[in-house]
């Protein structure tokens, strides 16, 4: 599903990932972890096709992100969900509407979209704050709709970055459960944390990062 | 284009071409109401300008065919001498009277070429006050037939009628024609000259309007592509904004100039004692020439800014 073969990726004279290799199969619920800037964010950035890496290759389902065209990574991106440790919904737009917008994008038909975007919030358990603007939704409320907008159009991966980041324990075990339950479905998750809470007691497979390189 | 390949693996829903169109139109005018002041300014500024360049395309288009009509008949003036006795005038007369295929329209004394300039100048017409002598000479207005016209070397007239005492000069229109035409040809040129820079203030101003909504949406640009949005499916909102803007802007012009023209040709106009005119309104050709360029600048606008952002 994922994988990475010596990957290396610089800014300028600073090396943020030093010849990674990583592979993750699919369905599987991954950590990565690490110290305040190993690499953990370009790690998924790079996953996400947002950047390009300096050396190696990034596969996603057999496809080399270094060779992808511009649209063809629009497209996959529409099956590559990612949460955000801020969030980054739109506070001009009501919760329903935040989650229709990934849908749009895709080119859904408005009927499709009223029913899926219920459908999410209800799993989500926000199904009575669709109309709500984000401003009024509590931070767990806030990123269980980015989680909602992140997985509607059923992607295959599910990158966070930082997704408990900004919550209490309580709301961090409810965003935890939730991301279990989309792995349950066969979503391929991988999130990028330096909680040692989340990963205390964990049997998934977890990478840890320093200074660009994985330790184990 | 959207490779098939891609398009089964990933699961892309075409959107229908109306349905892409209405959903971008939709937020297209929701980004102008959103910024409905600045959109204002941008559309009053692309109205003046196309105001500009209309009205100039209607004076332009209206005074070539005045002088278009006007070479097509001949006719002739033949001014006297100041101190002519009324003997010589009659001669002058009698030669003039018979000229094969002319007749003569009028006689203007020096009076009447005095009071006429008084009529042309309205309100100016103190200017002459001032005047101790009359200085225009009395004149008689021939004007030949069609045959005339076709028949009669105007220029070896001109030539025999000053030989005759009496008679100071002799002009005919053609010479009128032609330095209008050169005055006309220094009008079109500065027209252009004119409308090429108001063009590109149009597309300064769409730009930054369009730059300024763009920056204004960063977050929501940013996330749509993190969701997987295409540089067209971004971009299109902005360029029918662009393209409303310039459209409407250009609609607004024309109905101004429309009703400028309206109030104008009420009343026939009359230039210094020459022909009268009938002021026409642009052709539809014309018409849509403007709509097309209002269209275009504010879509070439939005480009413009739409490439600079996308490029940042």
């Amino acid at each position: 599903m994922i994988q990475l073969f010596h990957v290396t990726k610089r800014f300028g004279a600073n090396t943020a990932l030093d010849d990674v290799n990583l592979q993750i199969r699919k369905g599987e619920f991954v950590y990565i972890t690490g110290p305040s800037g190993a690499g953990k964010t370009t790690l998924l950035r790079l996953m996400f096709g947002a950047q390009k890496c300096s050396e190696g290759q990034i596969l996603i389902n057999s496809i080399n992100l270094n060779r992808i065209r511009r649209l063809n990574l629009d497209l996959l991106r529409r099956r590559i969900g990612f949460v955000f440790q801020d969030f980054k919904l739109l506070n001009s737009k009501t919760v329903s509407q935040n989650v229709a917008l990934a849908m749009e994008v895709a080119g859904e038909r408005p009927a499709i979209i009223r029913k899926k975007s219920h459908q999410i919030l209800r799993a989500v358990g926000l199904v009575e704050k669709e109309q709500a603007y984000p401003l009024q939704l509590s931070a767990g409320e806030q990123q269980r709709v980015a989680i909602a907008r992140a997985v509607v159009n059923d992607p295959l991966i599910l990158l966070a970055d930082e997704p408990t980041g900004n919550l209490d324990p309580d709301i961090t075990r409810e965003i935890m459960i939730l991301f279990r339950s989309i792995n349950l479905r066969g979503t391929t998750v991988v999130i990028a944390t330096h909680s040692k809470e989340l990963l205390k007691d964990t049997e998934d497979l977890v990478v840890f990062l320093k200074m660009g390189k994985i330790l184990r | 284009m959207f490779s098939s390949k891609w398009a089964k693996s990933f699961g892309k829903k075409r959107m229908t071409r109306l349905r892409s169109g209405t959903y971008h139109f939709r937020h297209a005018l929701r980004n102008i109401f959103s910024n409905s002041l600045i959109h204002a300014v941008s559309m009053g500024t692309i109205t003046i300008s196309v105001l500009l360049i209309g009205a100039f395309m209607l004076f332009y288009v209206n005074v070539s065919s005045w002088v278009v009509q006007w070479g097509q008949s001949l006719s002739m003036s033949v001014y006297l001498v100041d101190d002519i006795d009324e003997v010589t005038k009659g001669g002058i007369e009698a030669v003039l009277k018979e000229l094969p295929h002319a007749t003569i329209q009028d006689f203007v004394s020096k009076e009447k070429a005095m009071m006429e300039m008084r009529d042309a100048l309205g309100v100016q017409a103190g200017l002459l006050d001032g005047l101790t002598v009359n200085p225009f000479p009395a004149s008689f207005e021939i004007m030949f037939d069609s045959k005339g016209r076709d028949e009669t070397a105007p220029q070896k007239l001109k030539e025999r009628l000053e030989e005759i005492e009496g008679i100071a000069e002799v002009q005919y229109s053609e010479q009128w024609v032609e330095r209008f035409e050169g005055v006309i040809d220094m009008l079109k040129l500065a027209g252009l000259i004119i409308g090429g820079l108001l063009c590109i203030a149009v597309l300064f101003i769409v730009t930054n309007t369009i730059k300024l909504t763009i920056y204004s949406r960063q977050d929501e640009i940013e996330i749509m592509k993190i969701v997987g949005a295409t540089d067209g499916f971004v971009k299109m909102p902005y360029l029918m904004e662009g393209g409303l803007q310039g459209l409407v802007g250009g609609c607004i012009a024309l109905l101004i100039l429309f009703s400028l023209y309206l109030l104008f040709s009420l009343r026939t106009e009359g230039i210094l004692g020459l022909p009268v005119m009938n002021i026409v309104f642009l052709k539809g050709a014309h018409v849509g020439l403007i709509l097309i360029l209002s269209l275009f600048l504010g879509l070439t606008g939005s480009f413009i800014a739409l490439g600079r952002f996308f490029r940042s």
